[in-house]
């Protein structure tokens, strides 16, 4: 049923933690969440007119670059957008089929591609354009966190985590669970005041964002010349005691 | 948003259609049905059912997969697209009953519940459609108070000026009471429309791009690089715009076609002048100038996620 579940005490929240602060925009996390994702559990993930002048395709994740003056300073932010696996997700309850679904478990939302009729109300409803339509199936996609990594028992523990996180070079991307305060992603966010997007919409998402931290380079306070006079001896002797004084 | 034309065509038809259920099932509930009106009414109910099937048709065409359509039955607890047809559905039983109760000359208590009955289905399917749109809460032009009293409003109004229509056809003319219902609802629909349009006129826009990158409050941003050089799924849905003066223009249009040459049309044939071919003007510039407003509703509504490419919201 596309109604939301009613979280059990102790369930997981299972999202990912994004690192503004360190993310390169390389678009590792991109490419290898198509990579894993074309060839996963799930259907290929199609690409259209691939070698004509307008390729297309469905992608799970998509970056962009900004420019901001947050901080006090210009800079470039890099920016990876995919589904937040929100608590309220609007995308869940407005499918009339019960295709779009989270789960109880781990709160993660899924498409049952074999139920979707593809209206794709539930794009519309998501507010970061998290979801596309599969135009060659008819039905809709989206992330799946990697369902079919982070709980295969045949990979070694450590690479039981999301295509995304285990390419990323910059360790921009964190996996964990949101629900237990004492989980290291949990304490990422904590430590690093991680926000959500669009709080004001009441979406709620699991996912966080860690903005960049202040850009401030420091620098030692201009030293005045202590030698004083003019000529040749002491430019000399201002310049010994500059070496000095380091 | 991408105006999609099955989208257009299933507001419009199915609002024409369940405007003029209502209408009827209204008079009938309050007597004001001509006498020995089985026929009229049962004409009324069969064009209703044909608009309404053209737009549950249009609808269909709307889906990707066919083929599983008959799932969007199941999730009428949280899904206004699945009510919608739950209840679009159940209103052919209703009509045809309806039709039939009157035709076989039942007993007025009984013709009256029906209509009735007639009344809260097809004004409820409208309020279901209406709701699909007013409950997406990235769509400042469609999350609002606005849209469910918009769509019954220019329901009812598009009812009233069909069944001035077939008012006229049958009995030669449209009648004063009919006149007057589709006078006024013209004039109630045509001010809604542009309280709307005053309404998203001086709505800010949901988030700035800073905000919705989780900027601190105060800061700006810009987009450098779009994550893709063509336009995807998002874009092409979300990110459709239209350009400001030519949706002024448009509205003008519509307002002319739409509201103000029914109205005006309604008046004359109130008035016994030319009835047939005023009341069929009155139908068709109804028509076309919904056409023309609902291509706006969509157009002209903005949704958030287009803010991540630099888009305008």
């Amino acid at each position: 049923m596309t109604m939301l579940p009613e979280r059990p005490a102790g369930a997981k929240r299972l999202g990912l933690v994004i690192d503004l602060d360190t993310c390169v925009g390389c678009h590792a996390c991109a490419v290898n969440c198509k990579e894993w994702n074309t060839g996963g559990e799930a259907a290929i993930l199609p690409d259209y007119d691939k070698h004509g002048p307008e390729p297309d395709g469905v992608w799970f994740n998509r970056i962009h670059s900004y420019e901001t003056n947050s901080g006090g300073c210009s800079r470039t932010v890099n920016f990876p957008r995919s589904c937040l696996h929100c608590e309220d997700a609007l995308c869940v309850t407005v499918c009339p089929t019960g295709a779009s679904y989270k789960r109880v478990e781990d709160g993660i939302v899924l498409v049952d591609t074999d139920k979707c009729i593809g209206c794709q109300l539930c794009s519309w409803a998501c507010p970061y354009g998290a979801r596309e339509l599969d135009e060659n199936a008819g039905v809709m996609r989206k992330c799946t966190l990697c369902i079919d990594r982070i709980y295969d028992e045949k990979l070694p523990p450590a690479e039981r985590e999301p295509a995304c996180v285990a390419t990323c070079p910059s360790r921009a991307r964190h996996f964990g669970d949101l629900a237990d305060p004492d989980s290291e992603v949990s304490k990422l966010v904590e430590a690093r005041g991680g926000v959500d997007l669009l709080a004001g919409l009441g979406y709620r998402p699991t996912n966080k964002y860690l903005p960049p931290r202040r850009a401030t380079i420091p620098t030692p306070p201009v030293q005045p010349a202590t030698a004083s006079g003019k000529g040749l001896s002491a430019a000399l002797l201002g310049l010994l005691d500059k070496a000095l004084s380091r | 948003m991408k105006p999609a034309a099955s989208v257009l065509l299933l507001t419009t038809a199915t609002g024409f259609g369940f405007g003029l259920l209502a209408w009827l099932g209204a008079y009938c509930a309050v007597g004001f049905l001509p006498t020995h009106a089985r026929l009229f009414v049962a004409a009324g109910v069969g064009i209703s059912l044909a608009l309404i099937s053209l737009g549950l048709g249009a609808s269909v065409f709307h889906l990707e997969r066919k083929e599983r359509a008959w799932r969007a039955f199941s999730q009428w607890r949280s899904s206004w697209l699945s009510r919608e047809g739950i209840a679009g559905v159940l209103s052919y039983p209703v009509a045809i009953a309806f039709a039939l109760a009157l035709w076989r000359d039942e007993p007025p208590l009984w013709t009256r519940l029906l209509g009735v009955v007639l009344v809260l289905v097809s004004l409820g399917t409208v309020y279901c459609t209406a709701m699909i749109y007013a409950s997406l809460k990235p769509i400042r032009q469609w999350h609002n108070a606005h849209t469910a009293a918009d769509y019954l409003i220019y329901a009812v109004f598009s009812g009233a000026v069909l069944y001035a229509l077939l008012n006229t056809v049958a009995h030669g003319t449209a009648g004063t009471v009919a006149s007057v219902a589709a006078v006024t609802s013209a004039g109630i629909a045509l001010l809604a429309k542009r309280a709307y349009w005053r309404h998203i006129d001086a709505q800010a826009p949901l988030a700035t791009l800073a905000a919705a990158i989780g900027m601190p409050g105060g800061a700006e941003a810009r987009a450098l690089d779009a994550p893709h050089f063509t336009e995807n799924f998002v874009l092409r849905q979300m990110g459709f715009s239209i350009a400001r003066r030519h949706a002024k223009k448009l509205r003008r249009i519509a307002l002319a076609i739409g509201f103000a040459l029914p109205l005006a049309c309604s008046v004359l044939a109130g008035c016994a002048l030319l009835p047939l071919a005023t009341a069929s003007l009155a139908v068709l510039c109804a028509g076309g100038g919904l056409l023309l407003e609902r291509w706006l509703f969509f157009a002209e509504a903005t949704h958030v996620a287009a803010v991540y490419y630099g888009r305008k919201i």
